[in-house]
């Protein structure tokens, strides 16, 4: 017991109050930069500490909080794809009057992701999942002028709540199997009686817990608000739900099943399992026909959500491991992809739209190499870092008998192939009419910078995918051997 | 020095930095400098080569991902130092071509891409991991795609989109069959690896290997490609520039055929009994059907290309019927269709450009204004065709004796691939050089070979002929190694012992140990 642990959330918490109270604080024209830069320094303290507190579990209140590799490794990848939202929305021009607003929101939607990973209780699993679903029902529609960004806040909000309900009505039922919340005690339960296999509530809890997750994550049949929210939402939103929600999601279905519920995994394995062949196969097909990039890669997002869960279903240690190593990659793709978006948005109207990108790598070669690597990266293709997750993931459905798992999903992957390389072609190819349009504005650095760095990002975690793998095993460690 | 590694990093290099350069003039040489560098590296790695070993030699190995058993293994054997020299000849040669008439649109990128095709395939035809040769595999893929579709000539971008489409559906399946095979063997060697000689050993049981080998053979057969898979390359070879379809047809059309034979035979021998006479069957039914696409095309290019369907064929028949003779001839085949083909695409280069069309009904008479360009076609037609003294006639005569011993049927079948190869070849070069001028100025001058063109035609046409002459200097390195491919699998299908030119627990002793070659 040591309420110290949890030192890092003190400190995203006390940022984030400090910024939105900056919300209120006239700031003048010298000081509006300052709660972005207060955020970025609070964030590169929460990295600081998290590695300070790398090691051994150790817990905070009652157990109600857990500090542990596992924890630490996806808190501090949420922490990236926080500073990373708020780089891409260095200087933007839609929700100029309301900077602190957003900043702080950000921070808050972070600090819930960081709880929920860093959770050792249904109950405040629940609450992480909350605070990070609130914040992001705002930011969506922060753009208040714009009615896209308003109708996207507002879908979000419906379908989110019912997601809640569902979430808070599983755990509900688990509690009632079990008779405790914490995870631990869950899993200590489970451990002591063996499945609870013939218990029909047991089932229940876990279809309304997964369905209910998989709102969040945006899993087949709960994906259709996707699309739609991901378009509507300002793209650093967008970016930061691809990114940080999911990373969140993961790790709360990974503490749910691979870490809670282990000891009953051949009761939700096929469950999940068929969550995520459906799911890949649907993401695969819904994002052929997109226009708007944007859409295109709310859907991929999906197919990818289904991917990852290939590794929660398969429930073995191996599996956790390909997760968490995937969900690097694939922050770092996806952030590749949008820094892009964001880029070519700022530069000319309707720069989501697929056809915007046209000629754009004849444009600026560098932005064109960087949306290459992100999209032959989400596609898979050697020897980029999600070819060496979908590898991983592959390798632990097989490893743990479900290679149909995998078979359907390199079925998808060949399907998604289609929609990321047309991204490719028509960057590269001339543009329409042979005009280079391009408003030479000036490239923002901030997107620039973080661009560059997820472009760079793909190759490196692929060439030093040991040493990242490693870390990425004693999270899964954590996770599984308490 | 680890030169099978450098072999592959010169070329990846040389794409990298003439790709960033914005002086055509500049990119040009490096990217000459790079391929030709590349060709002296596989010279130094041939050199060094020891004929008696028939295992991988020369093999650098680095751990990559040690906890999924992947790694950078890469080295040579008799089947593939051949395909080594093929690759870095062809590419210098095509860089050549290349910088030759240089795309107007961003040129420099057009030669960082080739180069960088070069390095995938160098890798994938040294490649000793499974996983090392599915990233090779992929890997080219992609700068072969946007030459097709950033250079593609005919304004559709379709062909590029199929060619990956295609491969990938069998690739991935592939990706799917490589893992499961990592993890089936590993219940019986205990560790996790991907190195083909460790799997080589591996007894998955005949049910097991059959399904794991099927997993193979799609990608296999999409990428040779093989009836009825070969819907991509009609548009692939059509639409892509002449240079890059050069590339694809000499050396990138032997990586499904290299994988059979490295990949396929060895580590699957007990599943190679289910699939022989399948395969046989879609390379037989893909000599006659690409004859008679070649026989009816009605451009030199897709002419060339059917043809070359047809030949891969050949090379799949030689490999599939598990006999010594066949299978060097295979190999033998894989380098003469590689040099025939090229000269021959090269050809149709020189003919399309001076006049214009590669129609080839709206020509005729060139050889009237172009007798040095006729002379050249007419030794390429010759040894397209097979005819005895041609380089080919070597490959295609081990490859026919070696099926006519085990399948005399097939034999009979595939002989009539050389008859209509006749048939098309001559038809390619009659309707073309002879006859009254026509389609041309000039009498055709304007597609005499310069000294341009020479440099490209010429050096092909001599190797070509020193393949005819001495093909002993190329199976002599091969015989090993072919031979320890096939042993297992024909063990396992129950030939004859005298047939088997290794058994296999004797396979890394020296070749001298072995029977001659009867």
């Amino acid at each position: 017991m040591n309420a110290g642990a949890a030192l890092a959330l003190y400190v995203m918490g006390a940022v984030t109050v400090l910024v939105l109270v900056l919300a209120v604080t006239p700031l003048g024209a010298r000081g509006r930069r300052v709660p972005e830069v207060l955020a970025l320094l609070g964030l590169a303290a929460t990295v600081a500490i998290a590695v300070a507190q790398w090691g051994e579990r150790q817990t905070a209140f009652s157990g109600e909080l857990r500090v542990d590799r596992f924890g630490l490794l996806l808190a501090i990848l949420i922490v990236i794809a926080a500073g990373a939202t708020i780089l891409l929305s260095w200087g933007e021009p839609a929700a100029a009057g309301r900077r602190p607003e957003f900043t702080g929101l950000v921070l808050a939607a972070a600090t819930g992701m960081m709880l929920t990973v860093m959770s050792g209780d249904l109950v405040t699993l629940f609450i992480g999942i909350e605070l990070l679903s609130v914040s992001l029902y705002v930011l969506c529609a922060i753009e208040v002028a714009r009615g896209q960004s308003l109708e996207s806040g507002l879908k979000y909000l419906i379908t989110g709540a019912i997601g809640t309900a569902l979430l808070i009505y599983g755990f509900a039922l688990l509690y009632g199997v079990t008779g405790t919340t914490s995870l631990e005690g869950i899993s200590a339960r489970l451990g002591a009686v063996g499945s609870p296999a013939p218990e029909p509530l047991f089932i229940a809890a876990i279809v309304l817990v997964v369905v209910a997750l998989g709102f969040k994550a945006s899993t087949v049949p709960f994906h259709m608000w996707t699309p739609d929210v991901y378009q509507g939402a300002p793209t650093p939103v967008t970016t930061f739900m691809a990114t940080g929600t999911k990373t969140a999601v993961m790790g709360a279905f990974l503490l749910v099943f691979t870490g809670a519920t282990h000891q009953a995994s051949g009761d939700w394995r096929v469950v999940i399992g068929a969550v995520a062949a459906i799911t890949m196969v649907v993401g695969n097909i819904g994002a052929l026909l997109q226009d708007n990039i944007k859409r295109m890669l709310g859907w991929s997002s999906i197919a990818q959500a289904g991917y990852l869960l290939i590794g929660v279903a398969v429930g073995t240690l191996a599996g956790t491991e390909s997760v968490i190593y995937y969900l690097f990659a694939y922050v770092a793709m996806t952030l590749a992809a949008f820094a892009i978006v964001i880029l070519r948005e700022r530069e000319v109207e309707n720069g989501d739209h697929v056809e915007a990108l046209a000629g754009y790598g004849r444009a600026r070669p560098w932005a064109g190499v960087v949306m290459t690597l992100a999209m032959l990266c989400l596609a898979g293709f050697p020897p980029l870092a999600g070819f060496v997750g979908k590898f991983l993931l592959f390798g632990s459905a097989v490893d743990a008998d479900m290679t149909w798992l995998a078979i359907v999903g390199a079925v998808a992957s060949v399907v998604s192939v289609v929609y990321y390389l047309r991204v490719v072609i028509v960057m590269w190819a001339p543009p329409p009419g042979g005009r280079h349009e391009v408003r030479r504005l000036g490239v923002p650095r901030a997107v620039a910078g973080v661009a560059i760095a997820a472009g760079v990002a793909v190759i490196a975690l692929a060439i030093w995918a040991q040493p990242v793998l490693d870390v990425c095993a004693d999270a899964a460690r954590a996770l599984m051997i308490p | 020095m680890p030169w099978v590694s450098i072999l592959i990093l010169v070329p990846l290099a040389a794409a990298v930095v003439v790709a960033l350069m914005r002086d055509r003039r500049i990119a040009r040489v490096v990217a000459l400098a790079g391929s030709t560098l590349a060709l002296a590296v596989s010279v130094v790695v041939v050199a060094s080569f020891d004929r008696g070993v028939a295992v991988m030699q020369q093999v650098d190995h680095l751990d990559w991902i040690p906890s999924a058993g992947v790694s950078w293994d890469v080295g040579v054997d008799g089947i593939s130092i051949w395909l080594v020299l093929l690759t870095t000849a062809i590419f210098t040669l095509g860089t050549v071509a290349a910088c030759q008439r240089l795309p107007e649109q961003r040129g420099s990128v057009f030669l960082g891409l080739i180069l960088l095709a070069e390095a995938g395939l160098l890798g994938l035809f040294t490649a000793g991991d499974l996983i090392l040769f599915y990233v090779c595999w992929e890997f080219m893929l992609i700068p072969f795609a946007l030459l097709i579709w950033n250079w593609g000539e005919g304004g559709q971008k379709t062909a590029g989109l199929v060619f990956v489409v295609y491969t990938m559906a069998g690739s991935l399946l592939m990706l799917v069959a490589i893992i499961s095979t990592g993890i089936i063997a590993m219940d019986h060697t205990g560790g996790l690896s991907f190195l083909i000689r460790d799997l080589q050993g591996v007894a998955f049981g005949e049910a097991t290997s059959t399904i794991l080998l099927a997993g193979f053979l799609i990608a296999f057969a999409i990428k040779i490609p093989l009836w009825p898979l070969h819907g991509w390359l009609p548009r692939a070879y059509s639409q892509a520039p002449l240079v890059v379809t050069i590339l694809l047809a000499a050396v990138m059309s032997k990586a499904g055929v290299y994988g059979l034979l490295r990949i396929g035979l060895p580590v699957f021998p007990e599943g190679v009994g289910n699939v022989v006479i399948p395969i046989a069957i879609l390379a037989l039914t893909g000599i006659v059907y690409g004859s008679l696409l070649a026989w009816r095309a009605t451009t030199m290019r897709l002419l060339v290309g059917y043809s070359s369907m047809a030949h891969l064929g050949f090379i799949v028949l030689g490999i599939i019927v598990l006999d010594r003779m066949a299978a060097q001839g295979a190999v033998l085949q894989m380098v003469n269709h590689g040099l025939v083909a090229a000269a021959a695409f090269v050809i149709v280069l020189i003919l399309g450009r001076g006049a214009g069309t590669e129609d080839m009904d709206r020509l005729s008479g060139l050889a009237k204004g172009a007798p040095r360009m006729a002379v050249a076609f007419l030794i390429v037609t010759m040894a397209a065709l097979a005819l005895p003294g041609s380089n080919a006639f070597v490959g295609e005569f081990f490859i026919l004796g070696g099926v006519f011993n085990q399948y005399a049927w097939m034999a009979v079948i595939a002989t009539l691939g050389i008859i209509y190869a006749a048939v098309y070849m001559l038809r390619m070069y009659q309707s073309t050089m002879n006859g009254p001028v026509h389609g041309v100025r000039d009498d055709g001058r304007a597609v005499e070979m310069t000294a341009r063109d020479a440099i490209v035609l010429i050096p092909l046409i001599l190797m070509m002929m020193w393949i005819a002459v001495w093909p002993g200097s190329l199976v002599g390195a091969t015989r090993a190694s072919t031979d320890m491919a096939l042993a297992p699998a024909q063990l396992a299908d129950g030939r004859p012992v005298e047939q088997i030119g290794i058994l296999p627990a004797r396979a890394a002793l020296p070749a001298t140990d072995h029977p001659e070659q009867p």
